[in-house]
């Protein structure tokens, strides 16, 4: 059932048939890789190599590598671990939340917001698994599993606990979402492959897929189902992650703001990242016909909205903090936006308040070269936000005595760029064996259907 | 019965054939091929029985060769003979004497199956009255020094050439009886020696080689005093200060509390002159001073001086009092009187106390130094807080001794020299005097343990016993006898200095040779050290005759015979004869003065090599690791210079390069401060962290009136292009105006004991279970703690007590670069500055509470009055010069509501039922939440594996210092946090002694580290379920208050708020 209207801009432009859908989301799949993704990947793959040392290095060494030092002993390393939970957040909230609200436009985006989510989880993964100074028992000790140490079990009152059943769950349920979606399309390359080894591999990843209606029947179930798991989790995962600080007695992480200003923050940020990607894939790709600008502009609009949001947040700790009357709150945030880190503090509010409100112009929405420059910003941005609040409320609390100055090591640079590395890498094979497009979706929203 | 069932292995059994019945009669069916084996076919061996015996005896023989080499023996197993006195796991205690200084602490020495781990202060001495310095707590290190000589050694050039007794006392008594023969003259250089048997030994020596001269050297002199009071009353001494007695404490740079000459006797008297309760007067104390000492930061009034001045203040101090006695005055051409009438002021208190007063100098000179003795005299201090009778031995040497000597050895007048725990060649100011006058001497020894500046320049080594190793005795203060008595068997091949004395005088038969000495095993009989032998002599002589009378003296540690009546001296000194030798004192006003001094832990340099030391933060600017030039912030303002540039600093020819500066608030405008002690050449730092530790001060020394000078006047200062970043523990030095020191004066105190601690209580909330540790039935503990900042004087002896007592590792100096120093307990220092000039600085946004009246405790207030300054033409900064300072330490509060506990997620840290926060290594995974939670920032993350690691050569990472290690504390590893534990390990040694005994533990039995060090008595810990307990009744006490209480930790540590003795017309 289709109920849009004639005048409204279609989803798909270029009068699409669907076997046009096919053969060009197929086609990256099925030709031989081009330079541009060769380079891209060879890229990508360097930097990979840089985490793989830099964490080797990590481990053989000790944390002590990392420029943590007594009273700041969260870093660069949590301060990552939020960035990309937070981009995390786009593919979960566009396939599950607007699924539910029936966001046609989430189609053709929807594949590759989701890829993206969980190749950032990935990354985001390393750092609480990396940053723990004995990694070998850590991996495991935060499990409740039944154990022959006797009353030994894991502290529920820890919100390092709910974190790793929040982005244990998250994960799981993405990933399960993300595949479910892609056995149609996987079935679909199957039917196309023209070698036995292709055959063998999409015909193993499609589960039988057989296309037919009770199949459709039970995907579609199945679809709504996890979009009714996944919802909760978009507010849940970052909620938690922000009760990581706000459980706490530390100074600028004590808020009851934390967990709506923190989902805030992470659709802002997924957003942006999904844009970055996106401006660049279908450019690249040649897919300007399936993300079209609408496409863009809708993405833009949210990044608008969200941003202006944690603006607000930021707004609002400063007057709670006032009005506190905690002094001790109160200096964390003159320190904040006039000590020795305001140069993060004023970057955190430019990038995240006030450079996205230029999507209050139709041309800012519209321009991809202008809304990929935004985009970057916006992640620049969100990296500072978190920065900000774990360093610069750490390096001065409660006992002047105890207050320093931090800066990362090249290893911690290491490891973030390398992160990148992964993400990009998982991204630029993600984008060479799989569909990149929900080839099965976007065909229901086709205008030609003959 | 049945039949016997029968099985036959073949038919031929059955039919039981010829063959069959034959081959049953040998045992092997086939017989053995024996010829073939022995034949030349198969081994090459010819086959007889002849040769396999051969083969087989020389096989035996060759394995009973082999066996021959000797294995190492490696003790691991306890005990083949258990002595007596030692249960493994148990530890033994022993008292003695401290060996670290000549000031010569009574100390109780922990051993741990048989090797020593701790030393602490022992009650029963008169001098340290159970505390103990930073210094004397890592002397014990000192001991397991991989740098120690493992035996005698002759040394050529730069070599060291290892050699055996034999060799070395052939050869020096040969020597020495040439030159003995030929009438020539042998010189034994030594550091102050009070050990009655040690100047018998040298007076044995004297019988035998008639010309020998005993000449007592300190590397930080104080001649001035000896020479003063030689000069005034006829008595070369040093006498006892009885600060416990005085009201009112007027001191000129003596930094009594730090490093003069007994700091800790006379921090546990002032300590307790300062205790409020219950006083109607406490130790008013005045210090004049050019840098912020441990003693000026503790001061009720401080008044920066010019320390070239100090004749002029002195004598003007005198006259001022001379005026009030209606005697002479001196007729000194200047006459000063600095910032807020000091000397009015402090003559005023001085005369209002009379007789109950003391006034000290830091100087070395003895002019200076007399005009004091004349102040103490008008006062009549004489006789009660001043005690010539009951004189100090802790320092003898006069430099003009040692310059005399210089000159003379460079003159050939000595033949032969000794150096016996003297180091010239590294501190002497004639160091290259002696240095070269060395080579043309005919024969030079040393006893040093190590191969340090002067035992490189000597021909042999001898080296002596570390102290702990000794046997010896000593006399700090005159009639208080202390034994020492060695608690290891000497861990290397070395011998003590006074058995090589006396050998070389022939004076020891040499005890026979133990056979079992090196095979680890303890022969009493057999080891008792001649040495040992002479003492119980020498103290049966002295009265304390019989095995019985020496036992208890051994067992206490101490013997004091009783104390002479203490007297009025005469001054026999005309006073107004020192004038003129006091102005040629007097510096220039416009040249600046260094005034060189002694960091509390590293003291005069001589356990330089010591991590423990060199980690310990500077009280005041909490540097580790350097020495460092400290400017007052005008001059460093003027030229250019802040934290991170260096300077070059002159002094006539001789010139420090590139020394890192400290822009240190309270140093006096005018002066910069240098500490000695530094700078350690010899075998030390060949490599690692000991590369280069500061820079040598001790050549900037030179004679004036007759002794050295540690202020200079007339310095050179120039900014350095090179850069250096100084290993700080703490970097922000303001306490921000918040209510983390709670402090009053003592003026409200006696109106109101609560005053200054009367803020109303915070509204408390919790959202846990509120923990209950007093439960009817189960007489739990609740272990607390309670800390009187009133007494603490920020000495840092506590720090190094908990790292030696719980193996908190070393880092090094680039560590706490990065801010990683793993201290357990830390002292905060913050300044509150002064706004003298009275400025309104309301200048920027947020500011309007930067200044409370005069005080500023805030960075921003404090900038914005540099601001302004900094825009005067003339401007002297003097916020900075007029600070004051607070200690405070600072370790795990133990929080009944812990913040850490509820973030860690595998439950490593948690609550035990007796009131600790308990942290568990082994279950700790390293997500360091828990420290970022921690309001107080105790926590302590081991970024490295800090032990058996290259990258930290300290100690922990090589058998020899390993052997330190308490064995009662885990040694933590890589990736786990770690903090105080209150010394649990204390706690159930007493509970499981208490519980064998079948009785309680009484309140006291049980004694943290920290607090057992303190010399202050600043630190209670105990039980505050015990209502009888010191602990409790401190609790309870109007001055006790938690730190951040309305964060509702429920602290186990309370703070004793601080009383300052100020009028409150002068707070600021």
């Amino acid at each position: 059932m289709i109920h849009d209207s004639i005048i409204r801009t279609p989803l798909v432009t270029g009068d699409k048939t669907l076997h046009d859908v096919t053969t060009e989301i197929c086609r990256p799949i099925e030709n031989k890789p081009t330079t541009e993704w060769k380079v891209g990947f060879t890229l990508s793959a360097i930097f990979f190599g840089i985490l793989a040392l830099t964490l080797t290095l990590t481990m053989v060494i000790g944390i002590g590598t990392w420029g943590l030092n007594k009273t700041v002993q969260w870093g660069w390393d949590i301060t990552n671990f939020v960035f990309w939970v937070g981009i995390g957040h786009a593919g979960t909230l566009i396939s599950a939340i607007l699924l539910l609200f029936r966001q046609k436009w989430r189609m053709s985006i929807n594949r590759s917001a989701e890829a993206m989510t969980i190749f950032a989880v990935m990354c985001a993964a390393i750092f609480p698994l990396f940053h723990q100074g004995r990694l070998w028992v850590g991996m495991y000790w935060v499990l409740p599993l039944p154990n022959a140490f006797g009353s030994l079990w894991v502290n529920f009152h820890s919100p390092l606990l709910w974190d790793v059943f929040a982005i244990s769950t998250y994960f799981s349920v993405s990933l399960v979402f993300w595949y479910l979606g892609l056995i149609p399309d996987i079935a679909t390359v199957r039917d196309r492959a023209k070698t036995a080894g292709r055959k063998f591999w999409y015909n193993f990843f499609s589960m039988g897929w057989t296309g037919s209606v009770r199949t459709w029947n039970r995907y579609e179930v199945v679809s709504l189902v996890l979009a009714g798991i996944s919802t909760p989790l978009v507010l849940s995962v970052h909620t938690i992650v922000s009760m990581d600080f706000a459980t706490s007695v530390v100074p600028g992480w004590h808020t009851t703001i934390f967990p709506p200003y923190f989902v805030a923050g992470a659709i802002f940020s997924g957003f942006g990242m999904v844009l970055t990607l996106l401006v660049i894939a279908r450019k690249v790709m040649n897919y300007q016909d399936y993300i079209t600008i609408g496409h863009l502009e809708a993405m833009c609009k949210v990044v608008m909205l969200t941003g202006t949001m944690v603006g607000l947040a930021y707004i609002t700790e400063f007057f709670v903090a006032a009005y506190s009357g905690v002094e001790y709150e109160q200096y964390a945030f003159i320190n904040r936006a006039t000590g020795p880190y305001w140069w993060a503090y004023w970057s955190m509010m430019t990038c995240n308040l006030i450079a996205p409100q230029v999507f209050w112009f139709k041309w800012a929405r519209t321009t991809p070269w202008f809304i990929f420059m935004l985009s970057i910003v916006v992640n620049v941005g969100m990296w500072f936000e978190r920065f900000v609040i774990i360093v610069t409320s750490l390096h001065r609390e409660y006992l002047p005595s105890g207050w320093v100055m931090y800066s990362p090591t090249i290893m911690e640079i290491g490891i973030f760029l390398g992160t990148f590395g992964l993400f990009f890498t998982c991204f630029f094979l993600f984008a060479k064996f799989l569909p990149v497009i929900n080839m099965s979706e976007v065909k229901s929203i086709l205008k030609n259907r003959e | 019965m049945a039949k016997k069932q029968l099985y036959w292995k073949g038919e031929d059994e059955l039919l039981r054939t010829k063959e069959f019945l034959a081959s049953q009669k040998s045992e092997f069916n086939e017989p053995l091929p024996l010829d073939e084996v022995f034949s030349e076919n198969n081994l090459g061996l010819s086959g007889n029985r002849r040769d396999f015996l051969k083969f087989f005896g020389f096989s035996v023989a060759a394995v009973s060769l082999a066996a021959c080499n000797s294995t190492p023996v490696r003790n691991a197993v306890p005990y083949l003979v258990k002595p007596e006195e030692i249960t493994p796991g148990v530890a033994n205690y022993y008292n003695s004497t401290c060996g670290a200084c000549s000031t010569g602490c009574g100390v109780t020495v922990k051993t741990r199956e048989g090797r020593p781990i701790k030393v602490d202060g022992n009650v029963n001495s008169p001098v340290s009255g159970g505390g103990l310095c930073a210094t004397g707590q890592a002397s014990i290190l000192s001991l397991y020094d991989t740098e120690r000589l493992d035996s005698p050694a002759k040394v050529s050039g730069k070599a060291i050439a290892k050699t055996d007794w034999a060799t070395v006392d052939g050869e020096i008594g040969k020597q020495l009886a040439d030159i003995q023969a030929a009438g020539g003259r042998i010189a034994i250089i030594s550091g102050t020696i009070h050990s009655p048997s040690s100047l018998a030994v040298i007076n044995d020596f004297k019988t035998k080689f008639t010309n020998t001269s005993h000449i007592t050297y300190d590397a930080v002199s104080y001649s001035g005093i000896l020479l003063a009071n030689r000069d005034s009353f006829g008595r070369q001494v040093i006498p006892s200060y009885k600060f416990d007695k005085a009201n009112v404490i007027v001191s000129f740079g003596a930094d009594f509390l730090g490093t003069w000459i007994s700091p800790v006797e006379y921090m546990r008297a002032w300590s307790a002159k300062r205790k409020v309760e219950g006083a109607s007067k406490i130790a008013r104390t005045f210090v004049f001073e050019s840098n912020l000492s441990l003693t000026g930061s503790n001061a009720d009034y401080r008044f920066p001086m010019k320390s070239s001045f100090e004749a002029v203040y002195v004598t003007s101090l005198y006259n001022a009092l001379a005026k009030k006695a209606g005697v002479a005055e001196l007729p000194m051409a200047k006459s000063g009187e600095l910032a807020g009438n000091a000397i009015s002021k402090s003559a005023d208190a001085l005369w209002n106390e009379k007789g109950n007063s003391l006034v000290v100098s830091g100087s070395n000179d003895p002019k200076i130094q007399s005009v004091i003795n004349g102040i103490n005299i008008m006062l009549g201090n004489y006789g009660n807080t001043i005690d010539l009778d009951n004189y100090s031995n802790q320092f003898k040497g006069i430099d003009q001794d040692m310059a005399q000597f210089a000159n003379d050895l460079n003159s050939g007048v000595y033949q032969a020299v000794i150096f016996w725990g003297a180091n010239p060649v590294y501190s002497s100011p004639l160091a290259s005097t002696i240095e070269s006058a060395l080579k043309k001497t005919r024969l030079s020894i040393s006893f040093a343990g190590t191969a340090d500046e002067t035992a490189l320049h000597c021909q042999y080594i001898a080296p002596d016993h570390h102290y702990l190793e000794s046997w010896g005795d000593a006399e700090p203060k005159a009639g208080v006898f202390q034994l020492m008595q060695p608690t290891i068997s000497p861990v290397f091949n070395t011998r003590q200095a006074q058995e090589s004395l006396l050998t070389w005088a022939g004076l020891v038969t040499k005890p026979e040779k133990d056979p079992l000495a090196n095979k680890g095993i303890y022969n009493q009989k057999a080891s008792a050290s001649p040495y040992y032998l002479y003492i119980k002599g020498k103290w049966a002589a002295m009265g304390v005759s019989g095995d019985e009378a020496f036992n208890k003296a051994l067992h206490d540690g101490v013997h004091v015979a009783p104390s002479k009546a203490s007297t009025i001296p005469a001054m026999g000194l005309v006073m107004s004869s020192l004038v003129s030798d006091l102005e040629k004192t007097v510096g220039k006003k416009e040249d600046i003065d260094l005034v060189l001094y002694q960091n509390v832990a590293v003291k005069d340099g001589s356990l330089s090599n010591n991590p423990w030391l060199q980690e310990t933060p500077d009280p005041i600017s909490k540097v580790t690791w350097d020495n460092y030039v400290s400017l007052p912030k005008a001059l460093a303002e003027s030229k250019g210079i802040s934290m991170g540039d260096t300077v070059n600093i002159t002094v006539g020819k001789i010139t420090l390069k590139d020394m890192p500066v400290v822009v240190q608030p309270g140093q006096s405008n005018g002066t910069v401060g240098l500490a000695v002690g530094y700078g350690r050449k010899g075998k030390y730092g060949e490599k690692g962290e000991f590369d280069k530790i500061g820079q040598n001060a001790y050549p900037f020394l030179s004679m004036q009136n007759g002794t050295y000078n540690y202020v200079i006047n007339g310095v050179k200062l120039e900014k350095a292009s090179a850069k250096y970043e100084l290993a700080q523990t703490q970097t922000h030095h303001t306490i921000e105006g918040r209510d983390i020191v709670r402090e009053t004066v003592f003026e409200d105190y006696k109106q109101n004991p609560k005053s200054g601690n009367d803020k109303p209580a915070p509204h408390l909330y919790t959202l846990w279970e509120t923990k209950e540790y007093k439960k009817e039935g189960a007489p739990n503990h609740h272990w607390a703690m309670a800390i009187d900042l009133n007494a603490c004087t920020g000495c840092s002896a506590c720090i190094v007590s908990c790292h030696i007592e719980n193996n908190v590792p070393v880092v090094g100096r680039a560590e706490v670069r990065r801010r990683r120093e793993m201290h357990w307990l830390r002292i905060d220092r913050y300044y509150t500055f002064e706004n003298r000039k009275g400025t309104d600085y309301k200048a920027e946004l947020f500011l309007e509470r930067d200044f409370e009246g005069k005080k500023v405790t805030k960075e921003t207030g404090l900038k914005a009055m540099d601001k302004i300054e900094s825009e005067n033409k003339n401007a002297d900064y003097l916020h900075w010069e007029n600070v004051k300072v607070v200690h405070q330490p600072m370790m795990c509060q133990h929080c009944g509501q812990a913040p850490c506990e509820t973030v860690c997620p595998v439950l490593a840290t948690t609550h035990s039922t007796e009131g600790l926060n308990q942290q568990t290594y082994n279950r700790c995974i390293g997500t360091k939440y828990c420290a970022n939670n921690c309001p107080y920032k105790v926590r302590r993350f081991n970024w490295f594996r800090y032990n058996d690691s290259d990258r930290f050569d300290f100690h922990f990472n090589n058998d020899l210092g390993k052997m330190v290690i308490n064995p009662d504390v885990t040694v933590r590893t890589r990736g786990v946090m770690e903090k105080c534990s209150m010394c649990v390990q204390s706690i159930q040694a007493g509970k499981i002694k208490a519980k064998r005994e079948r009785r309680k533990l009484t309140d006291g039995e049980v004694k943290t580290a920290c607090q057992r060090a303190c010399p202050a008595n600043a630190i209670v810990f105990g039980d505050v379920n015990d209502e009888n307990s010191e602990v409790y009744k401190l609790f309870r006490n109007e001055r006790s208050y938690r730190v951040l209480e309305e964060l509702n930790t429920q602290t186990a540590v309370k703070y004793l708020l601080k009383v300052r003795d100020i009028d409150k017309k002068d707070l600021i």
